[in-house]
């Protein structure tokens, strides 16, 4: 696409209408402005592509053997790990790391801080991408995928702290899709229902301040359902859902920064200047807010150990794997966020970020899989649960990549906005 | 538990060791107890019998190696020595009956049943059922004394019993169907 | 299904979250005080008369019509039986199992048979999201098969490890566990298939409340046989079944570390803080707003519109 840009003025599409006044078509839309030939050209040309066919020929055909032969076809069916990779990594662990639409919405809409303005759509769409493939990982891990709106209009369990996680979900996708719409709009060019959307932002972003502080710790609450399988130091019944959101602040916002630096870096065609030009800086002014939520995190990790006084299981092997988790997956990028701030580093920020981002879906899978059931034995997913896991977030990879070749998301569009 | 099983182990030798010295009954307590050879020599154990057949059990043989008190508790007068029955049933004497089922509820968890145990001026609120008032007693001795212990060992199976065990003519196939937890 | 109150049923008509959120609060609360039917039934498990004829099996799988087992069940092998370093359990072909303990200082062998437990109020009702549990005043805890969206949040929050998946099933799957055989024996006050086929009465049934009264009285009057404890009379806040044994339990399987109260007070306190945020957080996140932009504001609102976005 880069080659393209160059030879083509009128590439990348910021337009309704080309340099010759004529407008854009949605198919031509659609074809990033390409013709067929030059469309697959550029899509055979990227290695990125190959693997990601490589990873469909082989996940494509396990999603449909799941389906048709049921769980049992491609997981080992455990009844005493009854979650496995697809909630353990597709739910606990892009849940929050989507924290960043909430994250920058209010900071940016409730606020005021028009500074972190260039990052906010991505910011957003990195949330609802997020939120929509947890749904579709839990689609894949739920035994009736197809009564999903059950427990909104068939038989509600209120009392049940799932029935949180599942409304809340479900009403922030909807506010995640609104606060997204108005890029959609743009680009197809229907300015009325960007303007709806425009009067209803102060109320979608106080909503999903509320719906996200509620359904991160409600994740994290889970797991107060199994307080005699999962090892004491992955969880504190009084704070378990206070770890959950604090650490989804850190994990939100690192994730943004992983996301811009990817599209900075291999779909510079796509971003505008005031993007390019303001990211380092608001990448620092990320890493800053990453490594306060970090230091806030474990404060109230060791309160929960002091609390529930669980300082010798620190001894164990146990307890040497859980101060790596944090030391590796928290303290470590905790310094280097700290230490970009001061020295005006933004590539270091961005390494800090990546680590923090792993480090979260670690804790994650820590929380609902390793530590789980300590007691029994270890579970180790079967190579095709492991394979789709893959599949369903290289289908969010390309999802992702098609949304920001195409809508304003970090450019802004040039026609009526 | 070990002490309980040298008395026991006492009391059969004694018992036998009398048995054959004497050539007669077994002398079991002061009061006008029950003899053995009062009870009948063979007993068809087989009013429950549905997926095991009955047991044809040899009394008389039993009335050597055990007293009678020690299945039948006090109501052929012999002499109890359990602390706790002693409380009630030091001077019971014999008593109308001494068959199992005449106490024992063929029924143990019928409505009916359970609902005399709404009687809070109760004291066995805890008296076995017939089947179990036979097993524990057999079995529990069975075990402390070397005698058989499997099913089999007493009953023979019935056809009923055979399709709900999945055995003999509807055993399983060889090659397993299911069972496994699917790992 | 015969009709059974549900202390629930009375919030099923909250639809919106705000509503079914607030009324959560009270929901709980009642749930607190909430002690089990007094008239409901149980069974109490005597380990020390068990003797491993799995006819208890052999009559669960008759009664509740599972698949064909893969040994017969009289064939004591399967004690033998160890898979991830565990001995069997409940899976989606048998509701219930036993097995062997050779505990050192006993002369024979111990047995210990797993079912459900049937709690008074059990983890895998109060962590359904469609309610697709129900405990019944006569004790059992039943399952409808016809709401449920297979999430198996109940297998995570069942301290017993008992409901299984039917995982082999790509478009009937469902929750398979005992169901104390409610619809068949149960309702009727007849005791369950496993308590009637028992040669050993190592099951005895009756009102929970008196079955606590005859192991009490067991362990009193038989000085020394039985461990002075009654599992299940307040593990997980009491459960139906209940069980006596005459060594340690943790000796013979039992989770001993299960808390003594219901699992759903562990969840309470989360629950409780989401009346608050929800009715605090739009005043205080609105209130933050206005002093963030107040010199937009005063600047002037029109400007201010123009320029956003």
């Amino acid at each position: 696409m880069r080659l393209f840009s160059h030879q083509r003025p009128e590439l990348p599409i910021v337009d309704h209408v080309k340099t010759d006044g004529t407008p854009w078509t949605l198919k031509e839309k659609l074809w990033l402005g390409l013709s067929m030939p030059d469309y697959f050209k550029q899509f055979f040309r990227n290695p990125v592509n190959w693997l990601m066919i490589g990873i469909f020929a082989v996940g494509l055909p396990l999603l449909l053997q799941r389906y048709i032969y049921g769980l049992t076809a491609v997981t080992h069916a455990s009844n005493d790990y009854p979650w496995g990779l697809f909630l353990g990594f597709g739910l606990f662990g892009m849940v929050p790391l989507s924290a960043s639409g909430f994250m920058l919405g209010t900071t940016v809409e409730l606020f005021g801080r028009k500074d972190f303005h260039p990052i906010e759509r991505l910011a957003l769409l990195n949330g609802l991408l997020g939120y929509f493939f947890a749904v579709v990982y839990l689609e894949v891990d739920l035994g009736m995928p197809w009564r999903l709106p059950y427990p909104m209009v068939v038989s509600l369990g209120p009392a049940a702290v799932l029935f949180l996680v599942a409304w809340h979900v479900a009403t922030y996708l909807s506010v995640q899709i609104a606060e997204v719409l108005p890029a959609f709009f743009e680009w197809i060019g229907w300015l009325k229902g960007k303007r709806v959307i425009r009067k209803m932002v102060l109320g979608l972003t106080i909503a999903g301040i509320i719906l996200s502080t509620l359904h991160q710790g409600a994740l994290g609450a889970l797991f107060n359902y199994a307080p005699a399988k999962i090892h004491p130091l992955w969880l504190s019944i009084n704070f378990q859902w206070i770890h959950f959101f604090c650490s989804s602040i850190f994990g939100g916002l690192s994730m943004v920064i992983v996301s811009s630096t990817l599209i900075r870096n291999f779909a510079g065609w796509r971003c505008d200047d005031t993007f390019k030009k303001s990211l380092d800086d608001i990448t620092l002014k990320l890493g800053k807010g990453c490594s306060l939520a970090m230091i806030t995190y474990l404060v109230i990790k060791l309160v929960a150990v002091a609390h529930d006084q669980e300082w010798e299981y620190l001894l164990t092997g146990w307890g040497g794997y859980f101060m790596l988790e944090l030391g590796v997956g928290v303290i470590l990028p905790m310094f280097m966020f700290a230490a970009a701030v001061r020295n005006n580093a933004p590539g270091l920020a961005r390494a800090a970020a990546f680590i923090s981002v792993v480090g979260i879906i670690w804790n994650r899978l820590n929380t609902s899989m390793i530590a789980f059931n300590w007691e029994l034995y270890p579970e180790i997913p079967h190579w095709k649960e492991v394979w789709i896991t893959i599949t369903l977030y290289a289908l969010y990879f390309i999802t992702y990549r098609f949304i920001v070749y195409r809508l304003p998301i970090v450019y802004r569009w040039k026609g009526e906005r | 538990m070990r002490t309980e099983l040298l008395t026991r182990k006492k009391i059969a030798h004694t018992a036998m060791a009398m048995a054959m010295v004497g050539g007669v009954l077994l002398w079991t307590g002061p009061s006008r107890a029950m003899d053995a050879a009062d009870a009948p020599e063979t007993v068809e154990i087989d009013s429950l019998a549905k997926l095991y057949t009955g047991v044809h059990f040899d009394h008389a043989m039993h009335t050597e190696i055990a007293s009678c008190g020690q299945c039948h508790h006090h109501t052929t007068g012999d002499k109890v020595t359990d602390p706790n029955c002693v409380r009630c049933h030091a001077k019971s004497g014999e008593a109308d009956t001494v068959a199992c089922r005449d106490c024992h509820s063929r029924e143990r968890f019928s409505k009916e049943d359970l609902s005399r145990l709404d009687n809070p001026q109760l004291y066995h609120i805890d008296k076995p059922g017939l089947k179990g008032a036979y097993h524990l007693n057999c079995v529990e001795c069975h075990q402390k004394m070397g005698g058989p212990t499997g099913c089999q060992d007493c009953h023979g199976m019935t056809a009923a019993g055979e399709q709900m065990f999945h055995t003999g003519g509807h055993a399983p196939a060889a090659t397993p169907t299911g069972g496994h937890s699917g790992h | 299904m015969k009709s059974t109150v549900s202390r629930r049923n009375f919030i099923k008509g909250g639809l919106a979250g705000t509503v079914a959120a607030t009324v959560l609060k009270e929901n709980t609360s009642q749930a607190a005080s909430f002690e089990g039917y007094p008239e409901g039934m149980g069974v109490l498990v005597d380990l020390t008369r068990c003797v491993g004829c799995r006819s208890c099996e052999a009559a669960c799988n008759q009664e509740q019509k599972l698949p064909q087992p893969a040994k017969p069940f009289n064939d004591f092998s399967v004690f033998d039986e160890i898979e991830h370093g565990q001995k069997r359990r409940t899976d989606e072909t048998r509701y219930t199992v036993v097995n062997r303990y050779d505990v050192p200082g006993q002369d024979h062998p111990l047995f210990r048979k797993i079912q459900c437990n049937h709690c008074q109020e059990p983890a895998c009702l109060t962590s359904c999201f469609v309610n697709a549990y129900t405990k019944t005043p006569e004790g059992a805890v039943i399952y409808n098969a016809k709401v449920c969206v297979g999430c198996r949040t109940c297998m995570i929050a069942c301290p017993f490890y008992i409901p299984t998946f039917k995982y082999s099933s790509a478009f009937n799957p469902r929750i398979m566990k005992c169901v104390f055989c409610y619809d068949t024996r149960l309702k009727d006050g007849k005791p369950p298939a496993c308590v009637e086929a028992c040669p050993q009465e190592a099951l005895t049934f009756g009102k929970r409340s008196e079955l606590i009264k005859i192991g009490q009285q067991r362990i009193r009057e038989t000085s020394g046989k039985y461990e002075d404890h009654i599992y299940g009379e307040h593990e997980v806040g009491g459960t139906a079944w209940m069980y006596l044994s005459s060594v340690p339990f943790d000796k013979v399987g039992f989770d001993t570390h299960v808390p003594k109260e219901p699992i759903l007070n562990l969840v309470k306190d989360f629950l409780g803080i989401v009346p608050m945020v929800l009715t605090i957080w739009p005043a205080l996140f609105a209130g933050f707003h206005l002093l963030a932009t107040r010199k937009d504001w005063l600047k002037g609102k029109t400007e201010d519109d123009h320029e956003e976005e």
